[in-house]
């Protein structure tokens, strides 16, 4: 059993990733109120805090008991970590299938809700903050890893709109739990929305965006627990099936003729002015 | 630190299945420490929650590696878990029963404990580098997709008035 002996040579990892997930576990829930609602703490933020203190590259000092060799193995245990917690959100889907059924059109249209993204991030990028062509990474999704494969094969990581992509991408894996928890908190303690809405629009990111945010979700309105996780978890699973596709075929072309009829003329102008 | 890094993947993976149960054990007894901590959810339920999930979890990885077309790993899992827990499928309410048992934030927290260990010098580069514009780009990209979803969710759901 290689299999075996592989892991248990990582025993540092997983003890550690059991006594700092305890820890979290017996913080539990936290409520900070302000003034218009609510943010949630979940024990999934302090259990990436306290791992990220622990880890050599973030506190080099703390580098003694997780090392290199253990920080490299963590990234793929993500991947498999968050497998029972995608099944676990698929056996939510199945009992609730006829509310999944009644909310289809919602469902599916919601997923063209996440241009929303270019209106309110690519104006900020391109005239307030005057960025160049890495306005056209940064600002046409998301950022997740369909995404990022998207600019990758398009003009490469290395290219302004690489540097974009990869800038948003890597934001949203250090903080996006933070953002979405806090995101979900506050519109669920607005009280305008419907929660069927504020749940399928945590389906939008990564599995641990979605956690973040069903879990604050369920938290502000534990009555409708059940019909929250089935309706992020399908959502989730959608944006699977057409993210990489409406990246593809509609986000990135609006952003790319946005940006040439835009901000693109003055490169164009900067750049004769160069040769000139 | 990717979870969706399989889903990145144009051409099917080639999944270890041997090894993937394993670690996918070790996985889940951390998970099980977590479920029983935190919701308090006496141990042997929890237990028993925990296998059924491993065992979706284990038919998601074999149809990823051996079904005729190419999914992602988590879509296959998803409709694994989707398909076994219909009204219309056989024993679908013991297997909801037992699932109960096991809290979805509980298995999260593992996942965002070893996020936390994954994080490799480059992206911390990435981060300073980047700097505080693509900081704010980047609340304004989770904003401007949360709310846009919510906003066309919301517009259809009050147009079907359901």
């Amino acid at each position: 059993m290689n299999a075996l002996r592989g892991q248990l040579e990582l025993w540092r990892l997983h003890l550690a990733v059991i006594v700092l997930g305890a820890i979290a576990e017996l913080i539990g829930i936290q409520k900070i109120p302000l003034g218009i609602g609510a943010i949630l703490l979940l024990p999934l933020l302090y259990a990436f805090v306290m791992a990220a203190l622990m880890n050599p590259n973030v506190m080099p000092k703390f580098g003694k008991f997780i090392r290199q060799k253990e920080v490299a193995a963590a990234s793929p245990l993500i991947v498999i970590a968050i497998m029972p917690f995608i099944a676990k959100f698929g056996t939510t889907i199945g009992p609730a299938i006829e509310t999944i059924i009644a909310a289809g059109p919602a469902l599916l249209l919601q997923e063209l809700g996440n241009l929303g993204t270019i209106v309110l991030a690519f104006p900020l990028a391109v005239w307030g903050l005057k960025m160049g062509r890495e306005a056209i990474g940064a600002t046409f999704s998301i950022a997740r890893e369909p995404n990022l494969a998207i600019i990758a094969d398009r003009y490469t990581l290395k290219s302004p709109e690489g540097t974009g992509v990869m800038g948003v991408y890597v934001i949203g894996t250090l903080f996006g739990t933070f953002i979405f928890a806090i995101l979900a908190s506050l519109f669920a303690s607005a009280d305008i929305f419907d929660p069927r809405a504020l749940a399928m629009a945590c389906g939008i990111g990564s599995g641990s965006m979605m956690a973040a945010c069903t879990g604050a979700l369920t938290e502000v309105i534990p009555s409708m627990k059940d019909e929250i996780l089935a309706l992020a978890g399908a959502s989730n699973l959608l944006t699977y099936a057409t993210g990489l596709y409406a990246g593809l075929f509609i986000a990135l072309p609006i952003v790319e003729k946005l940006y040439n009829a835009t901000a693109g003329k003055n490169d164009i102008a900067t750049a004769n002015k160069k040769e000139a | 630190m990717s979870e969706n890094a399989i889903a990145m993947e144009r051409t099917r993976p080639n999944i270890d299945l041997t090894d993937h149960a394993v670690t996918l054990v070790i996985v889940c007894l951390v998970g099980l420490v977590m479920n029983t901590v935190g919701p308090a959810i006496p141990l042997a339920d929890g237990f028993v929650g925990m296998v059924v999930i491993y065992l979706i979890t284990m038919v998601g990885l074999l149809l990823t590696r051996f079904a005729p077309f190419y999914l992602p790993s988590v879509a296959w899992i998803s409709l694994v878990g989707i398909l076994a827990t219909l009204p219309w499928t056989p024993g679908s309410e013991w297997i909801v029963e037992q699932a109960k048992s096991v809290n979805f934030l509980a298995l999260a927290t593992p996942a965002l404990a070893y996020a936390g260990f994954a994080i490799a010098k480059k992206e911390i580069e990435v981060a300073k580098h980047s700097g505080w514009k693509l900081a704010l780009v980047a609340c304004l990209v989770f904003l401007g997709t949360y709310a846009g979803s919510v906003l066309v969710a919301e517009l259809i759901l009050r147009l079907q008035g359901a």
